[in-house]
């Protein structure tokens, strides 16, 4: 929306979602889906625990405890689950204006540069990965939590489990696309020699 | 290699490569990283400050924000209450000279005052009024530039995305930004029927439509039917920016009340069953994470900026250089629109507010008219070719092949014109903005 993606850029084309899963099976493509999902339900969750909160307070002067701990660790978690989900829709801010025109007048460049860029995405993931890996582990031995104790505490290893996880997919992602530009040039050469 | 000296090559690096094509927070997360670790010479460094970003920058209760008033937003695009206020609109203005314009106008104004994403209003519109207008003989050009224009609205009459964004960024209140674009929306909307009616007056062969002089073809409306339309949108409006302006309500609070006001609305109109649910969810996931992932870039980038002394050194060399302060807004303002005509509103407001803030910060200007001043900018771009957003949507919206993405960029241009105008008048008097804090 606020975005400038649209939707048939060349690099994530809308109408190759779906196509190489076949119903039923497992793959990767239903993996993200399942992850997209849950980030989904999550935001459904935001919607309903805030209300509850603003519900319980005005009517049964009980508002619930540790709504802005949960909002927080939710919020990062929705990002990382939903991100590769969005990479592979087409949804991920590029400026395409330019390009777009590279693409359509000389194909094999255009495709170089995207799989040159699909790269670069990987390679950025899966450096966060392991810059967050290190904090996962320390959440997770030493049982860090956030809130005030006695009140409301919620664990922080779920949620730098589920960026790592999330790096994991949108890495994947990158490197499918990627994948794909390369195969691009070649059958592109094939197809004009 | 100096600081400044990385963070001028790293800032050309970033602005080349979003040119390029290249996925926009990539850019700002991998510039940024390359720029810590050639600073300082250190990877390691440069890892940790990259993993410290990723898991705190978009830790915090108020990012909550974005995806309730997106889930708003969307619901109440599928209520139909876009197709309601234009009833209502040209039901008021229908009559006058380019009244449809003025009332697509009006309709949008409103619109914005329950939406928050300017791409909403523009599909929505296209639809709803350029038939109507076509119908009644504007020309095409004049029908889907006013859509075009009017959509801007969205973006800064609350609640607004853009705004939620640069409040994050800015650490302001997104609370005082809300109450802060509704007056500067107000004349916005006023200056484009006051643009309107002149365009109808003086080109009447430019604007086109014939004026219902006739009543049976003015649009029927009971008191009934009008209190039964107007009265949800009047409720939400309340809620939600009543609930911030009285204090009752976080602005994270309001978007889970509006978000919720919205499905019981599309619900009670029957506009929703669960597969149109799940799509609004899946839809508001998107944004949220696209949004956020640009917020993720632009705070590592900010951080790298701040490392390397970059923003300090421009605000000393222009207290240096005897550099004024409108000189500066200027150059802003400028930059901003060139940069429009190829980048999204968020991207530039993320490559230049971590440059300019901690000037204008040294500068004791005010962040919250600022914040205006940048949404207003910003929203030319959406109207500016090769790339201007609203016009693409509208083009697509519209499936009709007669009316080309010239057209709507030129039938757009007057309406760009007056925004400029505007804009200059909100720098100008800086109290449109802050009189209602």
């Amino acid at each position: 929306m606020a975005d400038g993606s649209s939707p048939d850029s060349p690099f994530s084309d809308p109408k190759n979602i779906g196509r190489e899963e076949p119903v039923g099976r497992f793959s990767f493509g239903r993996l993200i889906e399942l992850s997209n999902s849950a980030g989904t339900i999550l935001i459904l969750a935001l919607l309903v625990l805030i209300n509850t909160d603003i519900g319980g307070r005005a009517f049964f002067n009980s508002p619930v405890s540790g709504v802005p701990e949960m909002v927080r660790l939710s919020i990062v978690a929705i990002v990382f689950l939903q991100a590769a989900h969005t990479l592979k829709v087409g949804r991920l801010t590029r400026a395409e204006i330019i390009i777009d025109r590279v693409v359509a007048k000389w194909p094999r460049l255009g495709g170089g540069l995207g799989a040159l860029y699909n790269l670069t995405g990987a390679a950025l993931f899966t450096v966060i990965l392991f810059a967050v890996y290190p904090s996962f582990i320390l959440a997770w031995n030493d049982d860090l939590f956030i809130g005030a104790e006695g009140d409301f505490t919620a664990p922080t290893w779920p949620t730098k489990l589920i960026i790592l996880i999330g790096c994991v997919l949108v890495a994947i992602q990158f490197l499918i696309f990627a994948w794909r530009e390369v195969r691009k040039i070649f059958n592109g050469s094939a197809g004009n020699g | 290699m100096s600081g400044i000296e990385i963070g001028l090559i790293s800032l050309a690096a970033m602005v080349i490569l979003i040119y390029a094509g290249m996925y926009v927070p990539v850019v700002l997360a991998l510039v940024s990283f390359v720029s810590v670790w050639v600073m300082r010479g250190d990877i390691h460094l440069a890892v940790k400050l990259l993993g410290l970003a990723t898991e705190n920058s978009l830790s915090s209760y108020l990012f909550g924000v974005v995806p309730l008033f997106v889930l708003m937003g969307l619901l109440v695009n599928v209520s139909e209450i876009g197709k309601d206020t234009f009833e209502i609109a040209d039901w008021a203005f229908g009559r006058l000279k380019g009244g449809l314009g003025i009332a697509t106008v009006a309709a949008n104004a409103v619109f914005a005052s329950i939406t928050g994403i300017s791409i909403a209003s523009a599909a929505v519109f296209t639809k709803v009024a350029v038939p109507e207008m076509l119908r009644f003989g504007y020309t095409p050009r004049f029908a889907v530039g006013v859509v075009a224009g009017s959509s801007v609205l969205g973006m800064l009459i609350p609640p607004s995305l853009l705004l939620i964004v640069y409040g994050l960024l800015a650490d302001i209140s997104i609370g005082d930004l809300f109450i802060a674009g509704i007056v500067p929306g107000a004349v916005l909307a006023l200056a484009y029927a006051v643009g309107i009616v002149f365009m109808a007056v003086r080109y009447p062969d430019q604007v086109g439509g014939t004026v219902r002089a006739d009543e049976s073809a003015r649009p029927s409306m009971t008191i009934k039917g009008f209190v039964a339309k107007i009265s949800p949108i009047v409720i939400l409006v309340i809620v939600v920016l009543g609930g911030i302006y009285g204090g009752v309500f976080t602005p994270t609070e309001a978007g889970a009340a509006g978000a919720l006001g919205a499905l019981i609305l599309a619900l009670a109109k029957r506009r929703l069953d669960w597969r149109t649910f799940w799509q609004v969810l899946v839809e508001t996931g998107h944004v949220t994470a696209s949004v956020l992932l640009l917020v993720l870039g632009a705070t590592m980038y900010s951080r790298m900026l701040a490392l390397s002394g970059l923003p300090a050194f421009f605000g000393q060399w222009m207290a240096g250089a005897g550099f004024e302060f409108h000189w500066l807004i200027a150059i802003f303002v400028i930059t901003v629109i060139l940069m429009g005509t190829v980048l999204d509103s968020i991207s530039i407001m993320l490559v230049l507010l971590p440059l300019i803030f901690p000037i204008l910060i040294g500068m004791e200007v005010n962040l919250v008219w600022f914040g205006i001043v940048t949404i207003v900018a910003v929203e030319i771009g959406l109207l500016t070719p090769p790339f201007g957003l609203a016009v693409y949507i509208i083009k697509s919206t519209l499936d009709d092949g007669r009316i080309t993405l010239m057209d709507i960029f030129a039938g757009a241009f007057p309406f760009a014109v007056i925004m400029l105008l505007v804009l200059v008048l909100i720098i100008a008097v800086p109290s449109l903005s802050l009189m209602l804090l």
